[in-house]
């Protein structure tokens, strides 16, 4: 509607990322280039997806099961993306872990590896609300604004705004989550991530419905704080844990 | 004793990639001003500009596709010739050692184009946004504007902020001037002046190369404009040196200190980095990939490749061809832009880890620019059908 209201949309979807950038990652170098390293990852996923639909779009079909199928490809492809950044980034490791002997002395604690994962996670997010939200906010900074009939409550700006954030939040913290059930061989974890992946890109699918995005976008919610409320837990698990250890090994010390 | 400590080092990940990330942050800044100043001017921008790269063609919407084309070519092979001449121009007057002509021609070219094509950016602003401002006033803060920037940029000592914000704001109005040329053009310039910059640093009778080859036997520095990252301190407490100092100890070729322990000047690494600024209004540059190593009695780091002491230097030409490629991007959409930018990040990461591994002159465009126009016809031609149909239903992934 106006340049503040363009602004507003892009502080809707990307606030969050924006604070969790500058108070996690801007100090260490290391996270900024994971994060660009995984942005670049998503958007080669999503092109050599919208590559193997090109074919079929624009789906002209008003009936829902061609979507499904369009999600249900394109979140598999996603997580196999994920695989092989979990993949990629043990190489690194490996690396990193060789670099961090010889200049410091000492490993990767796990807090630097929970801390590449947040970045990764951070970069699929803010890849998703880049390319599916901001790229069609350019309209947005002109003097008008633009309805979807199936959801005329708000604006389509407003609409995909929180949409993405919610995404966000998954995809940020369903990284670190992965990445810590990787790291430990948790199967129960490893499937969980994709389930949620895909039950929350289903959800939206209840946008298609006249009016359905009354529901769709709180239950998208929902599954955003089952994600969140899941990483506290395990990181909160982790960190008991790991003082349980050094209190453990300092006793033994002592005594 | 060694214990296993949970709160360690956050060490590595703060130094792991500082000096990339040094280069990163000025191009983004570059290609974000020069995005911004694209879509503010782009409504209000006039056509046909008579200027060097038009000399052979000048762009006619009615034409067809192959007049286009062909238009095109001729344009930006002509541009490259006339760059090889420059260069190699330039090569016989570092060789005959005129270097003070070189640099009072570089400083007037940088007064042209900061007064000048500054003035015409300043003043497309002014009337795109109805600043009040009065002649006397606008001409005195361009004329202070433009020669601070030659003073910054070549001959005085200054902070190192005012230094690099003066050469981010020479690359961004030479690139906006860039992307006011025709589409087919632009792209064709930009394929042209990637090979030119292949062949011109990696073949052995390449200007670029005999550049490098003659600044490293005289151990001499280039005078151009090369944009060079701020090296990374390691001692504490080591203060902040002022920029010219260190470029003065480096062409006097003492011992070279670089807030470092003095390394040994005879095995400092010199690749090269150099953008030459051409005649007139257009600023060629013939851009590649410098870093400075010095290496220490104690770590000589293998792996990752880049040198915790390193300074990365980035020719002022890879600057300003970024940008124009995302600039180009911006006249279409915004989804290129981001799309072009991740690629152009992706092919400097690239260079700059094939720089770590050869350790000699690397040519910065090629890598970025292939990848950079791969992705833009990718996305146009297939990503945003697929990115609009999904979220006009708010469908998403």
């Amino acid at each position: 509607m106006t340049v503040a209201a363009g602004l507003g949309y892009v502080l809707i979807s990307l606030g969050p990322a924006l604070s969790l950038f500058v108070s996690v990652i801007a100090k260490k170098p290391f996270l900024i280039l994971t994060l660009l390293a995984s942005m670049l990852f998503w958007l080669i996923s999503l092109i050599v997806l919208s590559g193997a639909w090109r074919g079929f779009l624009p789906l002209k079909s008003a009936s829902w099961w061609p979507y499904v199928i369009l999600i249900i490809t394109s979140v598999g492809f996603q997580e196999a993306t994920r695989l092989i950044f979990w993949k990629l980034y043990k190489k690194l490791e490996v690396i990193l872990d060789a670099f961090a002997e010889e200049k410091f002395r000492s490993r990767l604690s796990w807090t630097d590896k929970m801390q590449i994962a947040l970045a990764g996670g951070l970069g699929h997010g803010v890849a998703h609300a880049v390319f599916f939200c901001l790229s069609l906010l350019t309209p947005s900074f002109g003097p008008a604004t633009f309805f979807v009939d199936r959801c005329s409550h708000m604006p389509l700006f407003l609409v995909s705004a929180i949409i993405s954030l919610g995404f966000m939040i998954i995809h940020t913290f369903s990284m670190v989550i992965a990445f810590n059930a990787y790291a430990e061989g948790n199967k129960l974890n490893q499937i969980t991530i994709p389930i949620i992946h895909i039950l929350a890109a289903v959800m939206t699918l209840i946008n298609l419905a006249p009016g359905g995005c009354a529901i769709g976008v709180p239950l998208l919610y929902i599954i955003g704080v089952v994600v969140l409320r899941h990483c506290w837990q395990m990181v909160w698990r982790k960190l008991t844990e790991q003082g349980n250890r050094q209190r453990n090994s300092s006793n033994i010390h002592v005594s | 004793m060694a214990e296993a400590n949970p709160n360690s080092n956050p060490a590595v990940l703060e130094t792991l990639g500082e000096e990339m990330v040094r280069i990163v942050a000025p191009v983004s800044a570059c290609m974000l001003l020069v995005v911004l100043l694209v879509t503010a001017l782009s409504s209000s921008s006039g056509g046909g500009l008579a200027s060097i790269a038009t000399i052979a063609y000048s762009d006619d919407s009615s034409d067809s596709l192959w007049d286009k084309l062909k238009g095109a070519l001729l344009s930006s092979v002509s541009f490259v010739v006339l760059i090889t001449l420059l260069t190699f121009l330039l090569v016989l007057l570092f060789y005959l050692r005129c270097i003070r002509f070189l640099k009072s021609y570089m400083a007037l070219s940088s007064l042209v184009v900061l007064a000048f094509l500054g003035g015409e950016v300043f003043l497309l602003l002014i009337s795109r946004f109805y600043v009040p401002v009065d002649v006397v006033t606008f001409s005195l803060l361009l004329f202070n504007f433009a020669v601070v920037g030659v003073l910054a940029v070549f001959l005085a000592k200054v902070p190192i902020m005012v230094n690099q914000g003066y050469l981010v704001i020479i690359g961004v109005l030479v690139a906006y001037w860039f992307t006011l040329l025709p589409e087919w053009t632009t792209w064709a310039l930009l394929i042209a002046m990637s090979l030119y910059d292949l062949a011109a640093v990696l073949l052995p009778g390449g200007p670029l190369r005999l550049l490098v080859e003659l600044a490293i036997s005289r151990d001499e520095e280039l005078p151009a404009l090369v944009y060079e990252a701020r090296p990374v301190e390691h001692l504490p407490g080591a203060g902040r040196r002022l920029w010219r100092e260190r470029r003065d100890l480096a062409s006097n070729s003492s011992s070279n200190s670089n807030n470092l322990e003095a390394g040994d000047p005879a095995s400092q690494d010199t690749s090269l980095v150099i953008a030459e600024e051409g005649p007139s209004v257009s600023a060629l540059t013939a851009p590649f990939l410098q870093q400075q190593l010095e290496r220490h009695g104690e770590v000589d780091l293998e792996g990752i490749g880049l040198s915790s002491s390193g300074a990365i230097k980035l020719g002022l030409g890879d600057f300003i061809f970024y940008s124009v490629l995302v600039g180009r991007a911006a006249l279409y959409d915004f989804m290129t832009v981001y799309a072009c930018y991740l690629a152009i990040m992706a092919g400097l990461g690239i260079t700059l880890l094939l720089l770590a591994f050869y350790r000699k002159a690397l040519p910065a465009l090629p890598v970025s620019i292939a990848l950079g126009i791969i992705f833009y016809l990718l996305t146009r031609a297939s990503l945003e059908v697929f990115m609009v149909q999904c979220s006009t239903n708010l469908l998403m992934f």
